[in-house]
């Protein structure tokens, strides 16, 4: 079907311009108008930067500053779909709640009508041509600079030009266009005329994405007398359920959250347009009524299908409001939520990949997703209980105590909790470096990579550990034991303190506290041998076992400073300059040995014990 | 404390501020990471004071010493930003 719909849409164009030559201006108005759209997008995109998360935050702290907040930011982008899709990736990010979505979308369908409003206000009684050709000369100049805020203008800039220039070419298309044909001979009264014009409305706004563009032409074209009033009413009301259509196929690929989102627009929108339907006579006296008091010429229907656009999405959001908690239990039960599957992203869907801003704060989920998934195994590696370490007050007496044999499958966990996970951050990383991001951000995302890396090689390095601490330490066998519970023991303390830090308040999180953690493991790391080896000299622990525990001492360590870059990665300041701050005092390499071999070496628990191992 | 480091890796960073590959550091984001830090310490102190532990009292002054180190560091940069 869909490899089609080119060829016909383009056919019939075609056929238009050829019946019509005057055709030719109406579609390339509506093409000006809708490239027009595309640039202010394009200009938002650029401007937004970080700004968008917090300012979507903040704006959805309650119902009523979501809707309001969807008000101003439709009325400012002139597109109720762009709206949707970033209110989608923010809710399939989970840096919104539905509440907060459902207010931004309600508040959109107001902040629409604005539109109408430009049109029939100022498009129409104005030679808009006369504003649009200085506002496009003038982006052109902003869109070459180099600062990315003033390139966006510059495109917000060319976008509202083009909707002018769009505007007016509709304009001057239908003024054209009445002299040949008058489509006003096809008015249909009454229901019949309600529900196929309702029906043309929807079309047409699903063929060209935009309710806007819609409500432009049909202003343009009632000025101009080309349709009747009342078929102008029931397009505009098709034009609302057209735009529901966009936000559904933009839900598909959304998760869960954006799926109910979508289904609570469609929800809105349909019962918005059958109230608005039924009604449709006492709304239009309640139309001339207000445009009575407004002062607008009975005869300027332009103006009042303004009225009338704004009037009936308010009564929607009027309707909705006092069963906005059922709509929400109804979008709960219609949609569950699936039942985690911890082997499957979380957060990583096509939705997120819209914005920066989604894709980077998705990716921080599922890393975060990640480790904890990852350590979960490390934990059962090690034959140790994740909840008994973390409520621990000694670690290593838990530790000596975890005796009893974890009956797990380390490989079966790592493919189905680790791997499949990793290979979907990976791929999900690989696509946002197809796009063009800004360079803070891409480079966020590419460490946000190398943490996940290093988690994975942390938890093969525990993997081979497994097969030894199985055999060493399900009973004391003496100095061995110790040495391998010894281990266990510094793995433990690293994912303690990183429990810690992730807990931690962000006023008072700092990834520089790790420094303490790495001097620690090298100290450990340095003096391993040196006991080792006056463990063998006193015949406490075999050669055989000596060598084993020496291996198996590389990869925990390995594994130590892996999770500890890790750590350091994820928790470094989100803040580029307090980055650049931490980044100036971390300790390097040096330091670190420095701080390892101050310490004086302390009596291991394997020194002294009687009892040797072959 | 390797204030030599310390001052090499600031004329790094003044060229990638030059180069325009780095975020300006002013003095108030030095006072963020050092009120951090000083935080940290106390606490470390503050655990130091409790434990008894031989092994986890010598882990906790590894622990404070490196903190210090930070501290120091911290101060002298802010000393340097002015």
């Amino acid at each position: 079907m869909r490899k089609y719909t080119l060829p016909v849409v383009v056919g019939m164009l075609l056929l238009a311009f050829w019946l019509s030559p005057d055709a030719q201006e109406i579609a390339a108005g509506v093409a000006i108008f809708l490239f027009g759209m595309l640039m202010l997008e394009d200009g938002f995109r650029l401007f937004g930067g970080g700004r968008l998360e917090r300012l979507l935050q903040g704006a959805t702290r309650s119902f009523p500053r979501a809707l309001g907040f969807g008000i101003v930011s439709t009325t400012l982008l002139q597109s109720s779909s762009l709206v949707s899709v970033i209110t989608i990736s923010f809710l399939s990010a989970g840096l919104i709640t539905l509440m907060g979505g459902l207010g931004i979308i309600f508040g959109a369908n107001i902040g629409t009508t604005t539109g109408a409003w430009l049109v029939a206000g100022f498009g129409l009684k104005v030679d808009i041509a006369a504003y649009a050709m200085p506002m496009i000369a003038l982006s052109i100049v902003l869109v070459f600079q180099k600062p990315k805020g003033l390139r966006g203008i510059g495109y917000a800039l060319a976008g509202l030009g083009f909707l002018f220039l769009g505007i007016h070419h509709m304009k001057e298309g239908f003024e054209a266009f009445r002299a040949e044909i008058d489509l006003a001979r096809f008015a249909l009264p009454g229901l019949l005329g309600l529900a196929v014009y309702a029906l043309i409305g929807t079309t047409a706004t699903v063929i060209m994405q935009s309710s806007h563009a819609t409500m432009v032409l049909v202003i343009t074209a009632l000025a101009a007398g080309q349709v009747s009033y009342d078929n102008a009413l029931a397009l505009a009301i098709g034009a609302n359920i057209g735009t529901t259509i966009t936000a559904v196929i933009g839900s598909l690929s959304a998760n869960f959250q954006g799926k109910r989102l979508a289904l609570a627009h469609l929800v809105f929108n349909l019962t918005t347009a059958a109230v608005a339907l039924v009604f449709i006579s006492p709304l239009r006296a309640a139309v001339d009524g207000i445009s009575s008091l407004a002062r607008i010429a009975p005869d300027d229907f332009a103006l009042k299908l303004a009225v009338f656009h704004t009037l009936f999405n308010m009564l929607g959001v009027a309707l909705m409001l006092p069963v906005l908690g059922r709509l929400v239990g109804f979008l709960e039960r219609r949609i569950a939520e699936p039942a985690p599957d911890v082997s499957r992203p979380h957060f990583l869907n096509e939705a997120v990949d819209a914005f920066p801003e989604t894709l980077e704060s998705a990716l921080r989920k599922e890393v975060l997703h990640l480790y904890d998934n990852a350590s979960e195994v490390i934990f059962h590696g090690l034959n140790l209980h994740r909840d008994q370490v973390y409520g621990s007050s000694d670690i290593g007496a838990t530790v000596r105590a975890s005796r009893d044999l974890m009956d797990v499958d380390i490989d079966d966990l790592y493919e189905r909790r680790v791997k499949t996970l990793f290979a979907a951050i990976i791929d999900f990383t690989t696509r946002a470096g197809d796009q063009r991001l800004a360079p803070d951000i891409a480079d966020r995302i590419y460490a946000l990579r190398d943490v996940a890396t290093g988690i994975v090689q942390s938890v093969k390095s525990v993997k081979h550990l497994r097969k030894n601490v199985v055999r060493y330490t399900m009973r004391d066998v003496g100095a061995v034991t110790a040495l391998y519970d010894g281990l266990r023991t510094e793995i433990a303390r690293i994912m303690v303190e990183i429990r810690d830090l992730g807990r931690a308040d962000p006023e008072d999180r700092s990834a520089l506290s790790l420094d303490q953690e790495r001097a620690g493991i090298e100290e450990a790391a340095r003096s391993t041998t040196r006991r080792v080896e006056e463990l063998i000299r006193r015949g406490e622990i075999s050669a055989t076992a000596a060598t084993s525990f020496l291996n198996d001492s590389g990869y925990a360590y390995g594994a130590m400073r892996d999770l500890i870059a890790a750590a350091r990665g994820y928790y470094i300041e989100r803040d580029s300059a307090m980055a650049e701050v931490e980044r100036l005092l971390e300790l390097d390499e040096e330091d670190i040995d420095g701080h390892a071999g101050g310490a004086s070496p302390r009596p291991h628990p394997a020194e002294g014990r009687n009892r040797s191992v072959t | 404390m390797g204030v030599k480091k310390l001052a090499a890796k600031v004329a790094d960073y003044k060229q990638r501020l030059e180069d325009g590959k780095a975020s300006k550091i002013e003095p108030d984001h030095v006072e963020k990471v050092l009120a951090k830090l000083r935080r940290k310490q106390a606490d470390l102190d503050q655990r130091l004071e409790e434990t008894t532990g031989t092994d986890e009292r010598e882990r906790l002054e590894r622990k404070l010493a490196v903190a210090k180190e930070h501290i120091a560091r911290a101060e002298w940069l802010l000393a340097e930003l002015g």
